[in-house]
């Protein structure tokens, strides 16, 4: 499903250019649950954005799908962003003006093709994560795991085929992060390829399979070698 | 890119705005407000000036006391310049003026303060000061004024020397010491004309009319009744109909034979003599006829005939400065209302970057975001263009309800103007902070503290 090769990302900073990602390379298939782990600073949002096309990396290869995605113009990746991939942030990232029901139909409103039941698709995405009755309120009404489940909502309103969730369980109480990922097996059982970024080794056990972050690589990471992390 | 999603998308972030949006809108409020009020004025005083002047005909000559000094295309031009002289002009130069054949008729003009009594079956008499109108019964063709009761007088009065006078409605209330009534915004508009949709819209809104002047209660009557003026008695046979005007209103008038005038105030000179051409065709040549009667008796030339037309030109010049500089003190307004305005929407720009950089994740593209942002500006600088216009109009209904010195005048092409130039804000001040959140990368936006 995606094939990043030799990718680069840098950036400029005072001390000059601060290599990020260097020389990536990275596979999935359909349907996979992978969780991304990492120290601070090694790359993981960077490679995040680069998924989820938010940033352009500054060299290699890109596929999605077998569309070239390093090719792409602004146009096409705004579009592939909105068809293919939901996205679950650590700090929700809810437009505070808007109710939860303007929050999760937001990617359905920049939606190209004309959509049906849009309403109703709502309805049914805030019905998986618990929230069927929370239509009308504001986000600042809500618990920080009701936000979090108003954010899982809205990133799987479209259906997409990945779902990127950055630490979305970073600012969460056990309890509530429990209530999260259940939602995210649930969602892999229905066949959503899940990429998962996180510093917890808790929250990354629940995923198939476990990268590790490094030196601006990516190191696959046996379960057992994790367990005693 | 689906334009009436973003429209919508704009419309709730206004609405989300609430209290921002009311300050942001106040600076085009009252520029547009200011456009509404300072155009019906200027309009107001144009078409109450040009009204007064150009009702007296474009077949009329002005002769009057003193020079006027001619343009480069010869042309008497008030505003090269007119000497000022006491005028010498008498009912004789009028008398010459009525033999030429390319002359229609000749109103002799006496107008000086004088004092009028009347007094009540006992009662102590009252006495008030006003415009003593020395004319002749062409004055009420010339300056189309109307009669409220009785009559005008007439030529065997004036010949008679009949002791005879028609009072303005001032003079007359006065007399009676009544509230002087409302006057009627436009004489020439009794007749309601239709309105259109918005004001209809408007007058149902603040139950009001434009043209709101209350009708006057019925009021006892000096006509038939006996008058004293400068000690000699006079019979009122008629009362003019009140009118607003500027400046030259016929209210504090007592219009009497110009013989009659001459004798009372026991002066020789008249203050002008308005002379109508036989024909528009003719007028040229009737100025010369003019010039050349009066100057028979004024060898010195300390006069001038000036014809309707240019007293126009004159005025027109006049109130098109009068309109250039409104202009300029309105875009002046609307422009800093426009800063106003971007300076809120950069700043929103900035509060919002997150929500942009949600929106791009979520898929909006460049397009859709600048247009969202472009909408809101135009909507806003629209609210305050519309909530401007209202209060304008409600100036310009207060004005025509309870001021009388001249009616303002509100065309739809001033409304037009004003929610033109807001919108036109709109698009202007809303391009900059638009392209600043449309090009902002959604990857920094989301990461925005």
């Amino acid at each position: 499903m995606i094939r990043l090769s030799n990718i680069r990302r840098s950036y400029r900073s005072a001390a000059g250019r601060e290599s990020v990602l260097e020389g990536l390379d990275f596979e999935l298939d359909e349907g996979e649950y992978v969780a991304i782990m990492g120290a601070s600073g090694t790359g993981k949002s960077t490679l995040m954005n680069i998924l989820g096309t938010l940033e352009r990396p500054n060299g290699g290869e890109y596929i999605f799908r077998d569309k070239k995605v390093h090719r792409m113009g602004n146009g096409k990746l705004t579009l592939l962003r909105n068809e293919e991939i939901g996205f679950v942030f650590q700090n929700y990232q809810l437009i505070p003006n808007l109710s939860v029901y303007q929050n999760v139909l937001l990617p359905l409103s920049y939606k190209r093709k004309w959509q049906s039941k849009k309403r109703a698709r709502v309805k049914r995405a805030l019905a998986m994560v618990g929230l069927e009755g929370k239509l009308k309120a504001k986000p600042h009404q809500l618990s920080g795991g009701q936000k979090q489940r108003v954010a899982i909502a809205r990133a799987i309103v479209n259906e997409p085929s990945l779902l990127l969730a950055d630490e979305p369980t970073g600012s969460l109480d056990e309890k509530t992060t429990e209530s999260i990922l259940e939602i995210f097996d649930e969602l892999h059982e229905h066949g959503v390829t899940i990429i998962l970024i996180t510093h917890d080794p808790e929250v990354a056990k629940r995923a198939e399979r476990i990268l590790h972050l490094k030196g601006g690589r990516i190191k696959e990471q046996a379960y057992e070698t994790l367990q005693s992390l | 890119m689906r334009l009436f999603k973003v429209f919508k998308m704009a419309l709730l972030g206004i609405w989300s705005n609430k209290f921002r949006v009311l300050l942001s809108i106040f600076g085009v409020v009252i520029g547009v407000f200011a456009v509404i009020a300072l155009s019906a004025i200027s309009l107001g005083v144009k078409d109450t000036v040009m009204k007064q002047m150009g009702g007296l005909g474009a077949e009329q000559i002005m002769v009057m006391p003193g020079r006027v000094l001619k343009d480069g295309g010869g042309a008497h031009n008030f505003l090269n310049g007119v000497s000022s002289l006491p005028s010498t002009l008498t009912n004789t130069d009028a008398e010459e003026i009525r033999k030429l054949e390319s002359v229609e008729s000749v109103t002799p003009m006496l107008e000086t303060v004088g004092r009028i009594q009347y007094t009540k079956e006992n009662e102590e008499p009252t006495s008030v000061e006003g415009m003593l109108v020395g004319t002749s019964g062409s004055y009420q063709g010339v300056f189309h004024t109307t009669l409220k009761e009785g009559r005008f007088f007439t030529e065997e009065e004036e010949a008679n020397k009949d002791r005879v006078v028609v009072l303005g409605s001032g003079i007359h209330a006065s007399l009676l010491n009544q509230k002087q009534e409302l006057p009627e915004i436009d004489p020439a508009q009794q007749a309601e004309p239709e309105k259109t949709w918005w004001q209809k819209l408007l007058d149902r809104l603040t139950g009001s009319s434009v043209s709101a002047a209350d009708a006057p209660a019925e009021e006892e009557s000096l006509v038939g009744k006996e008058v004293t003026i400068q000690g000699e008695t006079f019979t009122v046979i008629g009362v003019l109909e009140s009118e607003a005007t500027l400046g030259m209103t016929s209210d504090n008038s007592i219009l009497m034979p110009v013989q009659n005038a001459l004798e009372v105030t026991s002066t020789e000179n008249l203050t002008s003599i308005y002379v109508k051409a036989d024909s528009i065709e003719n007028l040229d040549q009737a100025e010369k006829d003019v010039h050349a009667a009066v100057k028979l008796n004024h060898p010195e030339t300390d006069f001038s005939t000036v014809k309707q037309t240019e007293m126009l030109d004159a005025i027109d010049t006049v109130t098109r400065i009068l309109q250039v500089m409104l202009v300029g003190i309105t875009a002046t307004a609307l422009v800093i209302s426009g800063a106003g305005i971007m300076n809120v929407m950069v700043m929103s720009v900035r509060e919002r970057t997150r929500e942009i950089g949600i929106r791009k994740a979520l898929g909006a593209s460049t397009i859709e975001i600048l247009f969202q942002f472009l909408f809101e500006t135009i909507l806003l600088c629209l609210a305050g263009g519309i909530i401007g216009l209202l209060l304008g109009y409600g100036f310009v209904t207060w004005w025509n309800g309870a001021i009388t010195i001249f009616p303002l005048v509100l065309p739809m092409w001033v409304i037009q103007l004003a929610l033109g130039s807001s919108i036109l804000i709109g698009i202007v001040c809303g391009v900059y902070p638009a392209i600043k959140a449309a090009i902002l990368q959604p990857s920094r936006a989301l990461r925005f503290e």
